[in-house]
């Protein structure tokens, strides 16, 4: 066909333009539109000659050693790295009278996070991310205190926080296998927003109008793997169901503002956790954990100009077998403890911007009450309380963005004992405190 | 023996029907519409060919030239560098071929009074900069931005002709194709999107235009428009075989004829 002889000539004056430096081949582009715009070279010639020299760069610079799969249809490398200062008290609790010991300390902290995420064809994708920290519930290492050694200038591991699969055949389905973000509508109440499920997740979103959605979200997160050869449960897989409905309808004008409302059941299979290196860890019987969740928030948009938005955000959880947990599984007295089967979060928030452009800001305050007999601390927020059981109290949430990709956020937290004198190990605080200084790079 | 015989012919006549089928990929600017009429033409003089049209944007076209499993690819753009060196590093040789013009139009719904934006204007729509319809001469209400998704070439293209390179804004919606956004922006009020020339007449929705021009052959002809742009079937190296056939069929009067006729701008 006539474009052998063409694209060899074209070749030839491409060689010419390019002789002396490949990264002209970048620049060049205005150059051709010229010689199009000009009548020397047709846009059919042009294009060839901008492919050859596009093939000149690839050979004689770093963009031609870089070889993805031509399956990608999107590689995204993202992280961030976060400076922190942390001041903190952890008051234990006593058997009778108050603690006068308050345990403060101050620490030095860093995180830092790297994930990869690609778009293949078909619907498909993948995903990694790695940080520093083991712990599920945290990526934090504390300056001077590398896991191991804990002196000098000991360097830190890296560790695989993410690991999946994704398929998402149409715009309904979406289906996710490995260790990937938790996939509930949630708070920190329930679940601690650094931890990572793994295990399967599948969501169905059913379109209502123009914006409204209804979803249903399922997990199934795998806590432990046994030895199936050891009889009874210490030999059968810890599984957590998690189950829920998450309902978003937008009103409003313009439909700005919206509601979200996410009512949900999770519950554990009988089986046994032995270890974990979370901040505060329930090693034992999975059993007496029923969870009856209900989160939500309402959205009111411009409330102060453009830009601006007010939120009202909930959540709570009953452990519909709370008397079995506290009682039979943690071993505590029926006559001298409460089972305590919710616990529930209520906050007001304000944001000027989406807290991705230079000047933005945002403000949260909520206050919690966590009963001895509601959640699973091996899921739930390892910050507010460090942890702990029985506690309630509030936490207020401050970030300023310094740059579009730098923010300085002040998280601080207070928490005191709902039942007194109770030194179970799991609910041994009299009360907490935290306070977080942040600088966080985003790149 | 002759039994043998007769079931080697049939197996070198199935061999030879399989032979016919042309696989293509790639742009749903191209494969949506004008492509499937191209083919239906080509297949009413050519008995016995048969195509798999597969139309999921540009970048997916590209890759199945780089990975064999198309014979055309169809792209709504040029070629990345990133695309040219792996096809090199594969062995495969990237060609390109001007199908036809075409011009991105900025698209309304039809009861949106704008009518004119210009260029500072579009990219900072698109971009998030501008969220409100009164900041372009519009009545209030928030700005809904609907946009291809990162497979299409049209969702590239956009970004270089008009965004100058800029992110979509976060709170843009993409689609994956030309007609779900122009079946978006039609039940939108406050909807913006983008389609090429086949699109423009979807019921629902009216074309804006760019500092006093609109996308037409004359526009995108003379590049005044400011977002008009080739289309473009790849190839690996000189097409061959049915594939070339086709392809001169699509550059041949006849070929060009239904390019117009779906809404591109001929290359003649």
């Amino acid at each position: 066909m006539k474009f052998s002889l063409l694209k060899k000539s074209l070749g030839f004056t491409a060689s010419l333009f390019i002789s002396s430096a490949a990264l002209l081949a970048q620049d060049s582009g205005p150059l051709i539109d010229l010689l199009v715009k000009k009548g020397v070279v047709s846009d059919q010639e042009a294009e060839v000659l901008r492919v050859e020299l596009q093939k000149d760069f690839a050979v004689n610079s770093s963009a031609g050693k870089l070889n993805l799969s031509s399956s990608l249809s999107e590689f995204k490398l993202s992280g961030d790295i976060r400076m922190r200062h942390q001041i903190e008290t952890q008051a234990p609790s006593t058997a009778t009278g108050s603690s006068v010991v308050t345990n403060e300390r101050v620490r030095e902290r860093f995180r830092f996070r790297f994930n990869g995420d690609v778009l293949l064809q078909k619907g498909w994708g993948a995903g990694f991310a790695l940080e520093t920290g083991q712990a599920a519930d945290s990526g934090n290492q504390t300056f001077g205190g590398a896991a191991g050694s804990g002196s000098g200038n000991d360097d830190y591991s890296i560790f695989l926080a993410r690991a999946y699969v994704s398929y998402n055949p149409n715009l309904n389905w979406s289906f996710t296998a490995g260790k990937f973000k938790q996939p509930l509508y949630t708070t920190d109440l329930v679940w601690d927003a650094d931890i990572n499920p793994q295990g399967l997740t599948e969501t169905y979103k059913y379109f209502i109008g123009s914006k409204d959605t209804f979803e249903i979200r399922a997990l199934q997160n795998i806590m432990e793997d046994r030895n199936e050869s050891t009889v009874g449960l210490l030999g059968r897989d810890a599984w957590l169901f998690a189950q829920q409905a998450v309902y978003t309808h937008y009103f409003g004008k313009d439909l700005l503002n919206s509601v979200i409302l996410a009512p949900g059941f999770s519950k554990y299979n009988q089986a046994n956790i032995g270890f974990s290196a979370n901040e505060n860890t329930f090693n034992g019987p999975t059993r007496g954990l029923s969870l009856m969740t209900f989160a939500g928030e309402v959205n009111m948009a411009n409330v102060n100009g453009a830009g601006t938005a007010f939120k009202l955000y909930w959540d709570s959880a009953i452990n519909n077998d709370a008397d079995v947990r506290v009682n039979e599984v943690y071993g505590l007295s029926k006559t001298r403890w409460k089972s305590d089967r919710s616990a529930w979060l209520a906050g007001v928030g304000y944001s000027y911007g989406t807290g991705k452009v230079q000047g933005d800001y945002s403000a949260k305050l909520d206050y919690r009450s966590i009963g001895l007999g509601s959640l699973d601390v091996n899921t739930s927020d390892s910050d507010f309380a460090f942890g702990f059981l029985n506690q309630a109290g509030y936490k207020l949430a401050l970030s300023y963005n310094v740059t579009d990709f730098t923010n300085f956020n002040v998280t601080y937290f207070h928490t005191s004992d709902i039942q007194k004198n109770l030194t179970y190990s799991l609910a041994a605080r009299d009360h907490t405190q935290l306070l977080q200084l942040d600088l966080v790079v985003k790149f | 023996m002759k039994k043998i015989s007769l079931l080697l012919a049939a197996l070198a006549l199935v061999s030879t029907a399989s032979a016919q089928k042309l696989v293509i990929k790639g742009s749903d600017t191209l494969g949506a519409k004008l492509v499937p009429t191209l083919a239906e033409e080509y297949k009413a003089k050519n008995p016995g060919v048969s195509f798999e049209i597969a139309a999921e944007g540009s970048t997916t076209g590209i890759a199945a030239i780089i990975d064999g499993t198309a014979q055309i690819g169809m792209s709504s753009r040029r070629a990345k560098t990133t695309e040219v060196s792996a096809a090199q590093a594969k062995g495969v040789t990237m060609n390109p071929i001007i199908v036809a013009y075409d011009g991105i139009a900025i698209i309304v719904n039809a009861n949106c009074p704008v009518k004119n934006l210009n260029k500072r204007q579009v990219e900072q729509i698109f971009a998030g900069d501008i969220t409100d319809w009164s900041a372009v001469g519009g009545p209030a209400g928030k700005i809904s931005i609907y946009t291809r998704n990162t497979s299409s070439g049209t969702y590239s293209d956009f970004k270089d002709l008009a965004m100058k390179k800029r992110d979509y804004a976060s709170s843009s919606q993409k689609m994956a194709g030309n007609e779900q956004i122009t079946s978006e922006v039609g039940k939108n009020p406050n909807g913006i999107g983008y389609v090429g020339l086949a699109y423009i007449h979807d019921a629902g929705i009216k074309v804006v235009s760019i500092e006093g021009l609109v996308p037409d052959k004359a526009s995108v002809l003379s590049k005044k428009y400011p977002y008009a742009r080739p289309t473009f079937y790849y190839t690996n190296g000189e097409p061959t075989g049915e594939a070339a056939k086709f392809i001169e069929f699509t550059l041949s009067d006849e070929g060009q004829k239904i390019c117009e006729k779906i809404g591109f701008v001929s290359i003649r």
